[in-house]
């Protein structure tokens, strides 16, 4: 088992390293939507709900973009049936997430650096605002992992792939743009407390998104 | 039976106009919409949420029928949340002035109706039955948490302020025949989304009948293919 997750796990950083399509696609498209968020607001002061939206909003479609790739890419190549036969559902699944879950942190390090460069946004708390991070990227791969499977055998699987992970992932971006507000809000106008409240209940759906997932996955990748 | 039940909606309806005006409305006599309107999301989640649990005997058992019976769950707590919606538009406009208010609420029952319609997205594009029944009911299973949460933690988290009342029934603001109407109505919605949910499984088990003598009769002799084709044959993966 814990071999099985591992190997998945060389797989894809080797794989990636390889190529750097999907590191540089997300990241490219990270930097656009910060680069954008910034052209649209430069003469604005933008009050913490706005950014915590905007970062919100630039994480989630960074994830939908990047993520579903490391399953979809198995069916496209063809590889996907002998993986079926060599691997547990169980070690494919926490190989690729946690792959997903190293690609998505360091998605949202590029992101927060340039949001936080670009839109001169100051910071009140920053354990409030790791913990926020950290719980959505959580979520995020746990979640568009799941989601790639599910689309694998579809038509038209990388446009379904996102329409299905955004309704799924749109309660975790409220709970992360409560969170991140509160985190980013300088003038101390939001309870400190609720902001944790938010952090904390995001990291919990993370981690249950990623244990509940692993069943799930198995479910779909044995059939 | 059918008669019967076309008979309790028309008496329930006209009785609906007869009791007196709420108070605390801005228009009462055109808050009955409250009356069509509350039952809706309390039966929508309950078919959601046994539509999930029959995914779910679906992924244990692998027996199609229990796809079928998760699908109709699927498609009628769809309906009553597209009722919802509707109902809920209306009350909005006559009550609060907008169409639209962008209350907490209608929003995230907004991303519910979004997450379920991305489960009829996926079914739809998928050929396989098996692999349809399969992938969907994950998703089903996958998109209860959200749901949940959108439909009863997410109102009540603090800070979040809504038009909608968090306890006008427990706190006795519905009283009364306007509470008897609303039981009645409920109960009722209750028999007409059993009734649909019997036909449409009874139909959706039909279609897999005729599917398995359409399969049988393609394999028996009556339409056999000739010896130089070689039909692909489905090979469990299972050990």
């Amino acid at each position: 088992m814990k071999a099985g997750w591992i190997a998945i796990l060389r797989k894809e950083i080797k794989s990636e390293l390889r190529q750097k399509s999907g590191l540089v696609t997300t990241l490219l498209f990270g930097i656009f939507a910060v680069i954008t968020i910034s052209f649209a607001t430069f003469d604005l002061a933008i009050s913490p709900q706005l950014a915590a939206g905007l970062l919100g909003v630039a994480m989630l479609f960074s994830a939908i973009v990047g993520l579903p790739r490391v399953i979809l890419v198995e069916e496209e190549q063809g590889t996907g049936d002998l993986l079926r036969l060599l691997a547990q559902p169980e070690d494919v699944f926490w190989g690729k997430a946690i792959y997903n879950l190293l690609f998505m942190v360091a998605t949202t390090i590029a992101i927060s650096v340039l949001f936080f460069g670009f839109t001169h946004m100051g910071l009140r708390n920053l354990p409030l605002l790791l913990l926020c991070l950290s719980g959505a990227c959580m979520a995020y791969a746990g979640t568009v992992t799941l989601c790639g499977a599910l689309v694998a055998h579809a038509s038209n699987r990388t446009a379904l792939a996102g329409v299905l992970a955004v309704p799924l992932l749109l309660p975790l971006s409220f709970m992360a743009v409560s969170g991140l507000r509160v985190a980013l809000d300088v003038n101390e106008a939001f309870n400190l407390t609720r902001g944790f409240i938010s952090g904390i209940g995001l990291v919990l759906y993370g981690a249950a998104t990623l244990s509940v997932g692993s069943y799930l996955f198995a479910a779909v990748w044995k059939r | 039976m059918k008669y019967a039940l076309a008979l309790a909606v028309a008496l329930v309806t006209v009785w609906s106009f007869l009791v007196p005006d709420a108070v605390g409305f801005q228009r009462p006599e055109l808050a009955r919409v409250f009356f069509w309107h509350f039952p809706c999301p309390i039966l929508a989640t309950l078919l959601l949420i046994i539509g999930a649990w029959f995914s779910f005997k679906f992924q244990r058992t692998g027996d199609l029928r229990w796809d079928v019976r998760a699908v109709a769950c699927m498609e009628l707590g769809y309906i009553f949340c597209l009722m919802t919606m509707a109902t809920g538009i209306i009350f909005s406009k006559v009550q609060w002035g907008a169409w639209w208010q962008n209350d907490p609420r209608q929003t995230s029952f907004l991303m519910v109706l979004l997450i379920y319609a991305a489960y009829f997205g996926l079914r739809g594009a998928m050929t396989d039955d098996v692999k349809r029944a399969s992938n969907s009911g994950v998703y089903a299973l996958s998109a209860l948490l959200p749901m949940l949460f959108l439909t009863f933690v997410f109102p009540r988290l603090p800070g979040v302020e809504s038009f909608h009342p968090n306890e006008s029934i427990m706190q006795g603001q519905i009283k009364g025949q306007y509470a008897y109407v609303v039981v009645a109505v409920m109960v009722l919605m209750a028999w007409l989304s059993a009734w649909m949910y019997r036909i449409r499984v009874r139909a959706g088990i039909l279609e897999l009948k005729l599917e398995e003598m359409a399969n049988g009769l393609e394999n028996g002799s009556g339409d056999s293919a000739g010896s130089t084709v070689v039909r692909p044959v489905r090979v469990s993966r299972e050990s």
